[in-house]
Protein backbone atom coordinates (compact mmCIF):
# COMPACT_ATOMS: atom_id res chain seq x y z
CA UNK A 1 0.00 0.00 0.00
CA UNK A 2 1.42 3.48 -0.73
CA UNK A 3 -0.23 6.46 1.62
CA UNK A 4 -0.60 9.09 -0.20
CA UNK A 5 -1.76 12.19 1.16
CA UNK A 6 -2.83 15.81 -0.52
CA UNK A 7 -2.40 16.90 -4.68
CA UNK A 8 1.61 17.69 -5.10
CA UNK A 9 0.80 19.38 -8.68
CA UNK A 10 -0.46 19.25 -11.97
CA UNK A 11 0.45 17.11 -15.29
CA UNK A 12 0.05 20.36 -16.75
CA UNK A 13 2.32 22.23 -14.37
CA UNK A 14 5.15 23.95 -16.54
CA UNK A 15 7.78 23.31 -13.51
CA UNK A 16 7.17 19.70 -13.55
CA UNK A 17 7.17 18.98 -17.56
CA UNK A 18 10.91 17.63 -18.10
CA UNK A 19 10.35 15.09 -14.66
CA UNK A 20 7.20 14.29 -16.45
CA UNK A 21 8.80 13.69 -19.39
CA UNK A 22 11.82 11.81 -17.95
CA UNK A 23 9.30 9.46 -15.81
CA UNK A 24 7.51 9.10 -18.78
CA UNK A 25 10.33 7.25 -20.94
CA UNK A 26 10.74 4.82 -18.62
CA UNK A 27 7.09 4.01 -18.09
CA UNK A 28 6.62 5.10 -14.47
CA UNK A 29 3.90 7.38 -15.05
CA UNK A 30 0.89 5.76 -13.32
CA UNK A 31 -2.90 6.37 -13.68
CA UNK A 32 -5.17 6.02 -11.58
CA UNK A 33 -8.57 5.81 -12.40
CA UNK A 34 -11.31 7.84 -10.78
CA UNK A 35 -14.94 7.34 -11.68
CA UNK A 36 -16.65 11.04 -12.23
CA UNK A 37 -19.01 10.41 -9.39
CA UNK A 38 -16.51 9.90 -6.89
CA UNK A 39 -14.16 12.75 -7.59
CA UNK A 40 -16.06 14.79 -4.67
CA UNK A 41 -14.45 12.19 -2.50
CA UNK A 42 -11.45 13.20 0.00
CA UNK A 43 -10.47 9.51 0.93
CA UNK A 44 -10.50 6.35 -1.20
CA UNK A 45 -8.13 3.58 -1.78
CA UNK A 46 -8.25 2.87 -5.51
CA UNK A 47 -5.64 0.52 -7.85
CA UNK A 48 -3.12 2.29 -10.23
CA UNK A 49 -3.19 1.18 -13.87
CA UNK A 50 -0.12 -1.11 -13.03
CA UNK A 51 -0.91 -2.43 -9.61
CA UNK A 52 0.27 0.07 -7.17
CA UNK A 53 -2.87 0.07 -4.33
CA UNK A 54 -3.18 3.73 -3.24
CA UNK A 55 -4.50 4.85 -0.01
CA UNK A 56 -5.51 8.54 -0.91
CA UNK A 57 -6.50 11.40 1.57
CA UNK A 58 -6.96 14.95 0.50
CA UNK A 59 -6.90 18.33 2.61
CA UNK A 60 -10.73 19.19 3.49
CA UNK A 61 -10.11 22.22 1.45
CA UNK A 62 -8.67 20.33 -1.71
CA UNK A 63 -10.65 19.40 -4.62
CA UNK A 64 -9.75 16.44 -7.13
CA UNK A 65 -9.15 17.54 -10.74
CA UNK A 66 -8.33 15.27 -13.70
CA UNK A 67 -4.61 15.13 -14.19
CA UNK A 68 -3.77 16.10 -10.14
CA UNK A 69 -0.88 14.79 -9.21
CA UNK A 70 -1.04 12.38 -5.96
CA UNK A 71 2.74 11.43 -6.20
CA UNK A 72 5.75 12.25 -7.60
CA UNK A 73 9.42 11.41 -7.03
CA UNK A 74 12.70 10.21 -9.08
CA UNK A 75 10.97 6.26 -8.99
CA UNK A 76 7.55 7.48 -10.56
CA UNK A 77 4.14 9.92 -10.57
CA UNK A 78 0.67 9.04 -9.68
CA UNK A 79 -1.71 10.85 -12.10
CA UNK A 80 -5.09 10.96 -11.46
CA UNK A 81 -7.45 10.36 -14.98
CA UNK A 82 -11.13 10.85 -14.23
CA UNK A 83 -13.34 8.25 -16.12
CA UNK A 84 -12.30 4.91 -15.93
CA UNK A 85 -9.55 2.41 -18.24
CA UNK A 86 -10.48 1.88 -21.96
CA UNK A 87 -9.01 -1.15 -23.64
CA UNK A 88 -8.45 -1.50 -27.05
CA UNK A 89 -7.46 -5.04 -28.32
CA UNK A 90 -5.92 -5.92 -31.16
CA UNK A 91 -4.59 -9.11 -33.92
CA UNK A 92 -1.94 -8.96 -35.58
CA UNK A 93 -2.57 -11.34 -38.74
CA UNK A 94 0.62 -12.78 -38.69
CA UNK A 95 3.65 -12.88 -37.09
CA UNK A 96 5.47 -10.23 -39.67
CA UNK A 97 2.10 -8.04 -38.19
CA UNK A 98 2.84 -8.76 -34.99
CA UNK A 99 6.17 -7.78 -34.68
CA UNK A 100 5.22 -4.81 -36.70
CA UNK A 101 2.66 -4.00 -33.74
CA UNK A 102 4.79 -4.94 -30.91
CA UNK A 103 7.57 -2.09 -32.26
CA UNK A 104 5.19 0.49 -32.90
CA UNK A 105 3.57 -0.03 -28.81
CA UNK A 106 6.56 -0.25 -27.88
CA UNK A 107 8.16 3.14 -29.54
CA UNK A 108 5.15 4.77 -28.70
CA UNK A 109 5.21 3.99 -24.91
CA UNK A 110 2.38 2.86 -24.97
CA UNK A 111 0.81 0.71 -21.73
CA UNK A 112 0.07 -3.18 -23.05
CA UNK A 113 -1.09 -5.95 -21.84
CA UNK A 114 -1.09 -9.45 -23.43
CA UNK A 115 -3.83 -11.73 -24.46
CA UNK A 116 -3.50 -14.82 -26.07
CA UNK A 117 -2.48 -13.64 -30.00
CA UNK A 118 -3.59 -9.94 -29.24
CA UNK A 119 -2.21 -7.00 -27.85
CA UNK A 120 -4.10 -5.01 -25.71
CA UNK A 121 -3.20 -1.27 -25.21
CA UNK A 122 -4.80 0.44 -22.73
CA UNK A 123 -5.91 3.59 -23.66
CA UNK A 124 -5.20 7.09 -22.07
CA UNK A 125 -6.63 10.13 -24.57
CA UNK A 126 -8.69 10.18 -27.76
CA UNK A 127 -9.11 6.47 -29.51
CA UNK A 128 -8.60 8.39 -32.76
CA UNK A 129 -4.90 9.19 -32.24
CA UNK A 130 -4.06 5.75 -31.42
CA UNK A 131 -5.57 4.51 -34.45
CA UNK A 132 -3.57 7.18 -36.69
CA UNK A 133 -0.51 5.73 -35.13
CA UNK A 134 -1.48 2.61 -36.79
CA UNK A 135 -3.21 3.91 -39.70
CA UNK A 136 -1.07 1.92 -42.22
CA UNK A 137 -1.18 -1.80 -40.09
CA UNK A 138 -4.82 -1.00 -39.91
CA UNK A 139 -5.97 -0.35 -43.30
CA UNK A 140 -3.55 -3.02 -44.87
CA UNK A 141 -5.06 -5.89 -42.61
CA UNK A 142 -1.94 -6.92 -40.90
CA UNK A 143 -3.94 -5.85 -37.64
CA UNK A 144 -7.55 -6.09 -36.86
CA UNK A 145 -9.38 -4.19 -34.01
CA UNK A 146 -11.54 -6.86 -32.07
CA UNK A 147 -12.58 -4.61 -29.44
CA UNK A 148 -13.05 -1.16 -27.87
CA UNK A 149 -14.56 -0.96 -24.12
CA UNK B 1 11.56 19.95 -8.45
CA UNK B 2 9.89 17.95 -5.45
CA UNK B 3 11.74 15.61 -3.36
CA UNK B 4 11.55 12.42 -3.52
CA UNK B 5 9.54 10.78 -0.84
CA UNK B 6 7.61 14.16 -0.15
CA UNK B 7 4.19 13.18 -1.25
CA UNK B 8 4.63 9.86 1.29
CA UNK B 9 7.03 10.12 4.02
CA UNK B 10 6.56 13.20 5.33
CA UNK B 11 3.15 14.18 4.88
CA UNK B 12 2.34 10.66 6.15
CA UNK B 13 4.65 11.06 9.15
CA UNK B 14 2.68 14.89 9.50
CA UNK B 15 -0.54 14.79 10.78
CA UNK B 16 -3.55 13.51 9.02
CA UNK B 17 -6.78 14.84 8.53
CA UNK B 18 -9.34 12.38 10.59
CA UNK B 19 -11.22 9.94 8.80
CA UNK B 20 -15.13 10.78 9.07
CA UNK B 21 -17.64 8.26 8.43
CA UNK B 22 -21.16 8.73 8.64
CA UNK B 23 -24.36 6.49 9.37
CA UNK B 24 -27.69 6.72 8.46
CA UNK B 25 -30.79 4.89 7.86
CA UNK B 26 -34.23 4.87 9.29
CA UNK B 27 -35.50 5.64 12.70
CA UNK B 28 -34.71 2.55 14.86
CA UNK B 29 -32.35 0.59 12.80
CA UNK B 30 -29.62 0.35 14.93
CA UNK B 31 -27.65 3.35 14.33
CA UNK B 32 -26.68 4.10 17.84
CA UNK B 33 -26.42 0.34 18.66
CA UNK B 34 -23.73 -0.57 15.79
CA UNK B 35 -21.63 2.65 17.08
CA UNK B 36 -21.96 1.31 20.50
CA UNK B 37 -20.59 -2.00 18.97
CA UNK B 38 -18.28 -0.03 16.99
CA UNK B 39 -16.51 2.14 19.87
CA UNK B 40 -14.84 -1.32 21.95
CA UNK B 41 -14.08 -3.17 18.40
CA UNK B 42 -12.15 -0.03 17.15
CA UNK B 43 -10.64 0.82 20.56
CA UNK B 44 -9.16 -2.62 21.06
CA UNK B 45 -7.32 -2.17 17.61
CA UNK B 46 -6.09 1.13 19.03
CA UNK B 47 -7.96 3.49 16.99
CA UNK B 48 -8.15 6.71 18.42
CA UNK B 49 -11.77 7.99 18.36
CA UNK B 50 -14.70 10.07 18.70
CA UNK B 51 -18.10 10.70 18.01
CA UNK B 52 -20.86 12.94 16.50
CA UNK B 53 -24.76 12.03 17.12
CA UNK B 54 -27.80 14.29 15.59
CA UNK B 55 -31.15 14.44 16.85
CA UNK B 56 -33.83 15.99 16.24
CA UNK B 57 -34.26 18.98 19.13
CA UNK B 58 -32.41 16.62 21.87
CA UNK B 59 -29.03 15.20 22.49
CA UNK B 60 -30.83 12.05 23.78
CA UNK B 61 -27.92 9.35 21.72
CA UNK B 62 -25.12 11.77 22.58
CA UNK B 63 -26.33 11.56 26.35
CA UNK B 64 -26.76 7.64 26.21
CA UNK B 65 -23.09 7.08 24.58
CA UNK B 66 -21.64 9.63 26.92
CA UNK B 67 -23.31 7.27 29.68
CA UNK B 68 -22.44 4.04 28.36
CA UNK B 69 -18.63 3.84 29.57
CA UNK B 70 -17.31 2.79 26.47
CA UNK B 71 -15.60 6.36 25.68
CA UNK B 72 -14.14 9.51 27.61
CA UNK B 73 -17.83 11.91 27.25
CA UNK B 74 -15.96 14.54 26.30
CA UNK B 75 -15.33 13.21 23.09
CA UNK B 76 -18.76 12.92 22.11
CA UNK B 77 -20.83 15.89 20.57
CA UNK B 78 -24.36 16.25 19.53
CA UNK B 79 -25.43 18.31 16.69
CA UNK B 80 -29.24 18.72 17.25
CA UNK B 81 -30.60 19.13 13.69
CA UNK B 82 -34.21 20.76 14.64
CA UNK B 83 -35.58 20.11 11.18
CA UNK B 84 -35.67 17.11 9.29
CA UNK B 85 -32.49 15.18 9.76
CA UNK B 86 -30.68 15.00 6.24
CA UNK B 87 -30.66 18.69 6.13
CA UNK B 88 -27.51 18.81 8.64
CA UNK B 89 -26.35 16.02 6.73
CA UNK B 90 -26.49 17.08 3.09
CA UNK B 91 -27.94 20.01 2.74
CA UNK B 92 -26.40 22.51 4.90
CA UNK B 93 -23.76 20.34 6.51
CA UNK B 94 -21.77 22.95 8.57
CA UNK B 95 -22.79 22.41 11.94
CA UNK B 96 -21.83 18.81 11.91
CA UNK B 97 -17.96 19.69 9.78
CA UNK B 98 -17.96 22.61 12.52
CA UNK B 99 -18.47 19.81 15.54
CA UNK B 100 -15.72 17.67 13.56
CA UNK B 101 -13.40 20.26 13.02
CA UNK B 102 -13.69 21.09 17.27
CA UNK B 103 -12.93 17.36 17.88
CA UNK B 104 -10.20 17.41 16.03
CA UNK B 105 -9.14 20.37 17.88
CA UNK B 106 -9.41 19.58 21.04
CA UNK B 107 -8.09 16.06 20.43
CA UNK B 108 -5.39 16.30 18.01
CA UNK B 109 -4.51 12.48 17.40
CA UNK B 110 -8.07 12.03 16.74
CA UNK B 111 -8.24 8.81 13.50
CA UNK B 112 -11.56 8.56 13.27
CA UNK B 113 -15.06 10.75 13.87
CA UNK B 114 -17.92 8.41 14.02
CA UNK B 115 -21.30 10.64 12.89
CA UNK B 116 -24.96 9.19 13.68
CA UNK B 117 -27.49 10.96 11.41
CA UNK B 118 -31.24 11.10 13.25
CA UNK B 119 -33.45 8.59 11.79
CA UNK B 120 -34.62 9.60 8.64
CA UNK B 121 -35.85 7.80 5.45
CA UNK B 122 -34.01 5.38 3.08
CA UNK B 123 -33.68 9.08 0.69
CA UNK B 124 -31.38 10.16 3.25
CA UNK B 125 -27.46 10.43 1.78
CA UNK B 126 -24.17 12.01 3.10
CA UNK B 127 -22.48 15.45 1.30
CA UNK B 128 -19.16 14.31 0.54
CA UNK B 129 -17.88 17.39 2.23
CA UNK B 130 -19.20 15.88 5.29
CA UNK B 131 -17.96 12.10 5.28
CA UNK B 132 -15.34 10.09 3.53
CA UNK B 133 -17.55 7.23 3.98
CA UNK B 134 -20.93 6.66 5.04
CA UNK B 135 -22.92 3.91 5.94
CA UNK B 136 -26.67 3.08 5.69
CA UNK B 137 -28.10 0.91 8.08
CA UNK B 138 -31.39 -1.27 7.67
CA UNK B 139 -32.71 -3.60 9.96
CA UNK B 140 -35.08 -6.74 8.95
CA UNK B 141 -37.40 -5.93 11.33
CA UNK B 142 -38.44 -2.95 8.61
CA UNK B 143 -39.48 -5.69 6.16
CA UNK B 144 -37.03 -8.00 3.05
CA UNK B 145 -38.28 -5.62 0.46
CA UNK B 146 -36.41 -2.49 1.71
CA UNK B 147 -33.83 -3.26 -0.65
CA UNK B 148 -36.00 -3.87 -3.70
CA UNK B 149 -37.62 -0.30 -3.09
CA UNK B 150 -33.66 1.07 -3.91
CA UNK B 151 -33.97 4.17 -1.78
CA UNK B 152 -30.80 6.29 -2.74
CA UNK B 153 -29.47 5.86 0.99
CA UNK B 154 -29.80 2.20 0.05
CA UNK B 155 -28.21 2.36 -2.76
CA UNK B 156 -25.86 5.22 -2.67
CA UNK B 157 -23.95 4.41 1.04
CA UNK B 158 -20.54 3.52 0.50
CA UNK B 159 -21.70 0.25 3.12
CA UNK B 160 -25.15 -1.03 3.61
CA UNK B 161 -25.49 -2.77 6.62
CA UNK B 162 -28.65 -5.41 7.48
CA UNK B 163 -28.94 -5.37 11.36
CA UNK B 164 -31.00 -7.63 13.26
CA UNK B 165 -30.35 -10.51 11.52
CA UNK B 166 -31.23 -12.46 15.18
CA UNK B 167 -34.94 -11.14 14.21
CA UNK B 168 -35.10 -12.68 10.86
CA UNK B 169 -37.04 -15.79 11.96
CA UNK B 170 -39.14 -13.59 14.06
CA UNK B 171 -40.67 -11.30 11.19
CA UNK B 172 -41.02 -13.73 8.33
CA UNK B 173 -37.86 -12.46 6.32
CA UNK B 174 -35.60 -14.58 4.01
CA UNK B 175 -32.43 -13.20 5.21
CA UNK B 176 -30.11 -14.76 2.33
CA UNK B 177 -32.56 -13.42 -0.29
CA UNK B 178 -32.71 -9.62 1.06
CA UNK B 179 -28.97 -9.87 1.47
CA UNK B 180 -28.74 -10.91 -2.49
CA UNK B 181 -31.47 -8.25 -3.42
CA UNK B 182 -29.34 -6.12 -1.53
CA UNK B 183 -26.50 -6.96 -3.25
CA UNK B 184 -27.99 -6.95 -6.81
CA UNK B 185 -29.58 -2.59 -6.27
CA UNK B 186 -25.96 -2.07 -5.31
CA UNK B 187 -24.12 -3.66 -8.46
CA UNK B 188 -22.49 -6.02 -5.89
CA UNK B 189 -21.26 -3.29 -3.94
CA UNK B 190 -20.70 -4.12 0.07
CA UNK B 191 -23.13 -5.45 2.19
CA UNK B 192 -22.54 -6.59 5.57
CA UNK B 193 -24.93 -7.92 8.02
CA UNK B 194 -24.80 -7.42 11.58
CA UNK B 195 -26.79 -8.50 14.64
CA UNK B 196 -25.85 -5.74 17.44
CA UNK B 197 -27.34 -7.48 20.18
CA UNK B 198 -24.58 -10.55 20.29
CA UNK B 199 -21.87 -7.92 18.09
CA UNK B 200 -22.27 -10.76 15.38
CA UNK B 201 -20.97 -9.21 11.76
CA UNK B 202 -19.29 -6.29 13.83
CA UNK B 203 -15.67 -7.69 12.71
CA UNK B 204 -16.53 -7.38 9.23
CA UNK B 205 -17.92 -3.86 9.18
CA UNK B 206 -14.32 -2.68 11.20
CA UNK B 207 -12.59 -4.87 8.75
CA UNK B 208 -13.86 -2.56 6.29
CA UNK B 209 -13.17 0.45 7.89
CA UNK B 210 -9.67 -0.35 8.68
CA UNK B 211 -8.81 -1.12 5.03
CA UNK B 212 -11.09 1.77 2.99
CA UNK B 213 -10.93 4.11 5.46
CA UNK B 214 -7.81 3.98 8.19
CA UNK B 215 -5.69 2.47 5.55
CA UNK B 216 -4.24 0.29 8.28
CA UNK B 217 -3.81 -3.22 6.04
N1 LIG C 1 -33.04 -7.68 18.28
C1 LIG C 1 -32.22 -6.67 17.96
N2 LIG C 1 -32.48 -5.45 18.42
C2 LIG C 1 -31.62 -4.45 18.10
C3 LIG C 1 -30.48 -4.66 17.30
N3 LIG C 1 -29.84 -3.47 17.11
C4 LIG C 1 -30.57 -2.56 17.79
N4 LIG C 1 -31.65 -3.13 18.39
C5 LIG C 1 -32.71 -2.47 19.17
O1 LIG C 1 -33.42 -1.60 18.30
C6 LIG C 1 -33.84 -0.44 19.02
C7 LIG C 1 -33.35 0.82 18.29
O2 LIG C 1 -31.94 0.83 18.31
P1 LIG C 1 -31.10 2.16 18.21
O3 LIG C 1 -29.68 1.79 18.19
O4 LIG C 1 -31.55 3.14 19.22
O5 LIG C 1 -31.57 2.67 16.78
P2 LIG C 1 -31.20 4.04 16.05
O6 LIG C 1 -31.13 3.72 14.60
O7 LIG C 1 -30.03 4.67 16.67
O8 LIG C 1 -32.50 4.93 16.34
P3 LIG C 1 -32.68 6.53 16.08
O9 LIG C 1 -31.39 7.18 16.38
O10 LIG C 1 -33.76 6.92 17.01
O11 LIG C 1 -33.09 6.65 14.64
C8 LIG C 1 -33.27 -0.56 20.42
O12 LIG C 1 -34.27 -1.02 21.25
C9 LIG C 1 -32.16 -1.58 20.25
O13 LIG C 1 -31.91 -2.31 21.43
C10 LIG C 1 -30.23 -6.00 16.83
O14 LIG C 1 -29.26 -6.29 16.09
N5 LIG C 1 -31.13 -6.95 17.20
MG1 LIG D 1 -29.75 6.60 17.37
Amino acid sequence: MLRLHGIVGHETDTSLRAQLHALEHRGAIELLFVPPEEAGRKRFRLISDRGTDCAVSLGRDEELRDGALLHLDRERAIVVRFGRQRLWKLRPADETAALKLGWHAGNLHWRVRFEAGCLVVLIDGPLADYRARLADLLSDGSVTEIAYD
Amino acid sequence: MIEAGKTSATATAARLPAARVGIGGPVGSGKTALVERLIPALAARGVDLAVITNDLVTAEDAERIRRSGLIDPARVSAVEAGACPHTVIREDPTLNIEAADELERRFPGVELILLESGGDNLASTFSRDLTDFWMFVIDVGGGGDIPRKRGPGVVRCDLLVINKTDLAPHVGVDLELMHAQALAVRDGRPVLLTNCRSGEGIDAVVAMLESQVLFRA
